[in-house]
């Protein structure tokens, strides 16, 4: 199943980072050729994202189960993997269910900072996974001198893991006092 | 309101990303004896080896790092009125000191084919001593061949194909099998420079990993220099040959201040037997080990000259014939053959599998290698040519029986015969190794890990979802 991940990786890598660059073009600029890439935002982020369910399918039968979350570099990449996709997901939710509102205000830059989150979250993902097989970019040295080893599993510790959890439920508690405003 | 939820959100979301930046790693690896975890603070040491020959003898030279010369091993110290042993191998360093320096290579001429490919992961096979799950000393020593007629009692080395299965230590092959692999090749030859128990009497141990670590044929160079029924030393400095000196002081050991070069070790020529009346003060230490000149083919490893610690560093030249003419304990070596080598050291006070190991190196005899040893004529090569730096890094917790199980994505690698250079360089094999030390819990924190900021994504979009107002699409 390797070649085949290989293969379709190359479509959702290809049709988010191209989605971040529309994102960070419609951010900065309202003119007709913005609001024409906007328009077409909703179906990229949507193929894009069935890609990426595909690819990280079929990435689940590269290796069993066992050895993939044996290994470091298996658990980095897909725990970036994961985390990439859900992202993506979020941001083809927010464009989808609020449309043009994301293009106003201070919300046009926080949306350029999360296309740009997520076009991080992608090349680390795909770095990762260039190293499963053995072709890779010099993204884990940066990496490396920023603090993280590819070669260790990136995990937290329990007190972060609370901290996570207790922000996650204050982002729920704005959501619903937003939700009532 | 819209507004300061959008804030808020983006400001706990980005503090959560941080957090989790700075907070990663941590909270898991932690040394912890009872389960036989120490991890070294540096993962690598480099290594420079030379070789050369003679069509006779062959030579090795080393050159590696070590902060201070670790020339003493176990010991027996006088205290409260009574010998006791100090230095007993543990996880990691020895608090006090007390374990010798020592640098071995193993070495194949082809007739283990595994071993040019994977070097000494191939020798660790099922609950290794050392290991968190180790095997049973009293159950290796109670073993019918490896206890009984090879005489182990621990846990050692042993080669895949010596046991049925590889995945169990105690399945071993039967003896007339065990002997016609020997016959064949199906052997590594171990030579072992110990700083304290073979250096001072000018040899390396001579081994060899087959069923287990074994010795060659012959006398040993140390024996143990303890009288269990009188629980004291057999023997003690001869103090009309070693200026007055019938025991070291602890004080002396422990803090660095014995000089290498002096007397420390317990040669024969300058031993006598214990006498338990000779006023015994407190401090005063014996070593556990009593040196000894030794013969036949355990004795074939010479040092050449002196081995010396230096500035920092470890010197040492090991000398061996080309041909030993024991071809059932030691690899010969040919002109023209292509050898291949694996190296360890240990330093720092470490015993057992605390050690920095090597990937296999290729050694070329009139052939291209990774290590080409230089023809000379004479009695001593001049060591003209360039060293081969080798890097060699804290190999952990890893098994044959794990690389070849379902746990190891490479598993199918290793059954096409794909190398291990291919695949892994030595800082990543160091830090995988640290990690199969704490598989469990790294990985449920992993999992933990990734589920949360799963959740984390999820809030957060719900957050900014319902701070931001609906708009015509």
């Amino acid at each position: 199943m390797a070649g085949y991940h290989v293969v379709l990786v190359h479509f959702p890598t290809a049709l988010w980072m191209t989605a971040a660059l529309a994102i960070l073009y419609r951010a900065f600029f309202d003119g007709p050729l913005a609001q024409s890439i906007d328009r077409a935002l909703v179906p990229l982020l949507s193929i894009a994202l069935v890609f990426g369910v595909s690819a990280y399918a079929v990435g689940l039968f590269v290796w069993p189960f066992e050895a993939i979350t044996a290994s470091p570099l298996g658990r980095n990449h897909m725990l970036l993997a994961t985390w990439t996709t859900a992202y993506w997901a979020l941001l083809l939710v927010l464009r989808w269910r609020r449309g043009q509102a994301i293009w106003q205000g201070s919300m046009r830059y926080v949306t350029a900072g999360l296309a740009a989150i997520g076009a991080v979250l992608l090349g680390i993902t795909g770095t990762l996974g260039g190293h499963l097989i053995g072709v890779y970019t010099d993204v884990s040295q940066v990496l490396r001198r920023l603090g993280w080893e590819v070669y260790t599993t990136f995990y937290v510790p329990n007190t972060t893991l609370a901290v996570l959890g207790a922000i996650s439920l204050l982002l729920v508690g704005i959501g619903l006092r937003a939700r009532r405003a | 309101m819209g507004k300061t939820s959008l804030y808020a959100s983006t400001i706990l979301f980005g503090g959560a990303l941080a957090l989790s930046w700075f907070t990663h790693g941590t909270g898991v690896v932690v040394n912890d004896a009872s389960k036989h975890v120490s991890i070294p603070q540096n993962l690598a040491v480099p290594l420079q080896v030379q070789a050369a020959y003679n069509g006779t003898d062959v030579y090795f030279r080393y050159r590696w790092p070590a902060p201070n010369p670790g020339i003493f091993h176990d010991m027996l110290r006088f205290s409260g009125g009574k010998w006791e042993v100090k230095g007993s191998v543990v996880p990691g360093s020895q608090p006090d000191g007390l374990h010798e320096d020592r640098v071995s290579m193993m070495l194949d001429d082809g007739s283990v084919p595994e071993f040019g490919r994977y070097g000494g992961y191939i020798a660790i096979g099922d609950k290794l001593a050392g290991f968190t799950e180790e095997a049973d000393g009293k159950a290796i020593k109670d073993h019918p061949y490896l206890g009984k007629k090879l005489g182990l009692d621990e846990p050692t080395k042993y080669l895949p194909a010596t046991r049925k299965n590889p995945n169990d230590w105690a399945s071993t092959v039967p003896e007339g099998e065990q002997a016609k692999l020997q016959a064949a090749g199906y052997f590594l030859d171990l030579w072992h420079w110990r700083a304290a128990r073979s250096n001072p009497v000018g040899v390396a141990d001579d081994q060899f990993i087959t069923a287990g670590r074994l010795s060659d044929s012959g006398r040993g160079m140390y024996t143990t220099n303890w009288d269990g029924d009188k629980k004291q030393p057999r023997v003690m400095f001869d103090a009309a040959k070693t200026g007055g000196i019938k025991a070291l002081k602890w004080a002396d050991i422990t803090g660095g201040k014995v000089n290498p070069e002096g007397v420390h070790a317990l040669r024969e020529d300058i031993s006598v037997p214990f006498d338990p009346n000779a006023g015994w003060q407190e401090g005063d230490t014996i070593p556990r080990r009593a040196l000894r000149a030794a013969q036949g083919s355990r004795a074939d490893i010479a040092v050449a000259g002196k081995a010396t610690w230096a500035d920092g560093y470890w010197e040492v030249t090991l000398k061996r014939k080309m041909n030993t003419e024991k071809p059932l304990e030691d690899k010969i070596i040919r002109d023209g053959g292509i050898y291949q080598a694996a190296f360890a050291i240990h330093r720092q006070a470490t015993g057992g599998r605390w050690h920095y190991v090597s990937l296999p190196v290729s050694v070329g005899f009139g052939r291209e290698a990774d290590l080409v040893a230089t023809p000379f004529t004479g009695d001593a090569p001049d060591w003209k040519q360039a060293s081969l730096g080798v890097k060699l890094f804290y190999p952990g917790q890893v098994s044959w029986p794990h690389l070849n199980s379902v746990k190891h994505g490479g598993a199918t690698s290793i059954a096409r015969g794909i190398p291990v250079k291919s695949r892994h360089s030595e800082e990543q094999l160091a830090h995988y190794g640290i990690e199969a030390e704490f598989a469990g819990p790294i990985r449920s924190q992993w999992f933990l890990t990734l589920f949360a900021g799963l959740g984390l994504i999820a809030a957060f979009g719900w957050a900014l979802l319902k701070s931001t107002p609906k708009s015509e699409a």
